[in-house]
């Protein structure tokens, strides 16, 4: 079982430091998450260690392929708002 | 060790015995010496060395351990960087290499800082070994670091070792509710922790560092970011609270917040503070002091004078094919350093004159009146207005010259072709001038010149190449002597 990194992740390292199995590593175009070495910091932490300093909601998923943060959760966010805002912009 | 709450010095106002008296820029004057010696030539800190020295950042820290609500973590930390830029992202060994290879170009160039992408001392081996590489191949060059301040008391120790003498933390409040409203959520160990608990750790950290820098002799300044409705009101008691602990030096910043940036405030609708409500919170939290006005957030890779970034001269693949010769350019940049020092204390001497002469003048009982300058440095009024990136804005008053803020012009004059649009972009200047009476620059043109004539402020190239301060005082009394300045000013000022 291992968490996934995903396309909207920025690079910004914050992840890689904090994985107690050095599984993360820097890839192109972002950071990968080796399955074979996640252990989804069973044994070492109560939370996943990457998805708990991760500031991209939606970058990591679950071994189920679920966000661990969905949107809103990190930013506060509410994802109507984002959606409305961005809708706005794209209109100008 | 204890410093002197910098409020507690004898206001400018009236009975004044500084000697910087008159132009009440230069009030270093409030600091102990060992303060002042170490600020007095700092690009950042000290409002005359910026038109001389110069800093750099590199950008060798990339992870963050909270999160800001005007920050998208897709772009460099806010609290050091204009919102929504990216930064190269360095290694250690690149960074070094850059810093030297600066150094031997610009000699000016006297401050490293490590400002982000992301916060410093969340990156501690990236910035520690930036830092200690520097301190021994380059010890000519000062060295500096920004941190939100989470991890701050578990670096104090380390940063004690380099060549480190100025720490900035970003402090925005010390009151755990208010913090709620503007850190979502920390890391903290091994756990995120969301809301008031995280914030209260943060806040906590942060006044532990202070308080361990300040012990260990180490400056340290704090920056806040102003929000309007969230931290406003309360950013005079944060300024009480860290100048009473030590901090030699508290820059309120306005918050930038626009719905591009992807930010929470962005998004949300969050304004920003107008010019007015920022200078006016600045004064309520400088006191006199205002060396710190100059600060013009900087990119976390930024190269240069302050306000110019020279950062494309230095890229990366442009750094690997130069040959730095470190100690031929430390003795040449110790000649250069000598010079500039020898024209700084000249003309900060005949300030001082120039000081002391506007005080034996019988004193005018005029308003104080808002002056925007076009310079590129050296202190004098030398850029066409147009051509003008930003302005320095300076007020009047019979107490002498004071230098304000900065404000940013769109460029509407790009000297060639681009002039298509060109007269939006030049009101696009002419508000962010808003409350200014007069421009000084080396020159103005014709259509510009009737454009500021009409929102009420008078364009002047007459002073050009002259000091910025004289020629300021010198409008002020000709405006004076017209009596333009014994009834309130036009209702001008743009809302913004
Ligand atoms: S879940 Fe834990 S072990 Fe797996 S990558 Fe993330 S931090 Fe590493
Ligand atoms: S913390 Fe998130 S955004 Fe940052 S590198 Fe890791 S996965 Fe990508
Ligand atoms: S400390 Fe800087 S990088 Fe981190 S969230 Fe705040 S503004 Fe962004």
């Amino acid at each position: 079982m291992a968490v996934k990194i995903v396309e909207s992740c920025v690079n910004c390292f914050a992840c890689e430091p904090v994985c107690p199995s050095n599984a993360i590593y820097e890839a192109k175009p972002h950071f990968l998450v080796d399955s074979k070495k996640c252990t989804e910091c069973e044994g070492a932490f109560a939370d996943y260690q990457c998805a708990s300093i991760c500031p991209i909601e939606g970058a990591i998923l679950n071994a189920l392929g679920e966000q661990i943060n969905p949107p809103g959760s990190l930013t506060g966010i509410p994802p109507e708002r984002m959606a409305e805002a961005m809708a706005e912009l794209q209109s100008h | 060790m204890q410093l002197p709450v910098l409020n507690d010095a004898p206001a400018a106002k009236g009975g004044c015995s500084a000697s910087s008296c008159g132009t009440t820029d230069n009030q270093m004057d409030s600091l102990p010496d060992s303060i002042r010696e170490k600020v007095q030539n700092h690009p950042c800190y000290s409002e005359d060395a910026h038109h001389y020295f110069a800093r750099m950042h590199v950008a060798v820290a990339p992870a963050c351990n909270i999160q800001c609500h005007y920050c998208n973590r897709k772009y460099d930390c806010a609290n050091e960087s204009r919102p929504g830029v990216v930064s190269e992202l360095l290694t250690p060994d690149q960074a070094v290499k850059k810093t030297m290879a600066v150094a031997a170009n610009i000699p000016q160039m006297t401050v490293l800082g490590i400002a982000g992408p992301g916060d410093p001392l969340a990156n501690p081996e990236r910035t520690f070994e930036t830092f200690r590489r520097l301190s021994e191949e380059a010890p000519d060059i000062k060295l500096c670091v920004s941190t939100n301040g989470l991890a701050l008391p578990d670096a104090v120790e380390e940063l004690s070792k380099h060549n480190i003498d100025h720490v900035t933390i970003t402090i925005n409040t010390v009151d755990p509710e208010i913090g709620a409203k503007i850190y979502p959520w920390i890391f903290w160990k091994n756990r995120r922790i969301k809301g008031v608990k995280g914030a209260k750790i943060l806040i906590e950290q942060q006044q532990k560092g202070l308080e361990m820098l300040i012990a260990k002799g180490i400056l340290v300044k704090v920056n806040s970011v102003m929000i309007p409705g969230v931290n406003d009101q309360h950013l005079a008691e944060v300024s009480k609270v860290v100048k009473a602990k030590g901090a030699f030096l508290h820059n309120v910043m306005p918050l930038i917040a626009e719905a591009e940036h992807g930010t929470f405030y962005g998004v949300m609708g969050q304004r920003g503070p107008t010019p007015d409500e920022l200078q006016d919170l600045q004064d309520s939290c400088s006191g006199d002091m205002n060396m710190m006005r100059h600060c013009r957030q900087c990119r976390a890779d930024a190269v240069g004078m302050l306000g110019e970034d020279r950062g494309d001269e230095f890229t990366l693949d442009k750094i690997e094919d130069m040959e730095i010769d470190y100690q031929a350019a430390m003795e040449k940049r110790k000649v250069i350093h000598q010079a500039i020092q020898e024209e700084m204390d000249s003309k900060r001497l005949e300030k001082a004159t120039k000081a002391a002469q506007h005080k034996a003048e019988p004193k005018l009982t005029t308003r104080p009146v808002l002056m925007a300058v076009a310079t590129s440095g050296q202190g004098v009024i030398n850029v066409h207005f147009g051509h003008a990136k930003e302005f320095l804005i300076y007020e009047a008053s019979p107490d002498g010259v004071r230098f304000i803020s900065h404000r940013k012009a769109d460029q509407y004059c790009g000297g060639d072709s681009t002039c298509g649009d060109g007269e939006s972009t030049l009101q696009v200047t002419i508000r962010a001038l808003a409350g200014c009476e007069a421009v000084l620059c080396s020159k103005v043109g014709y259509e510009p010149w009737e454009m500021l004539e009409t929102a009420g402020i008078m364009p002047n190239g007459e002073h050009a190449m002259e000091p910025i301060e004289e020629a300021v005082m010198a409008v002020y009394k000709e405006m004076a002597a017209a009596g333009k300045l014994d009834e309130k000013p036009e209702a001008v000022r743009a809302s913004a």
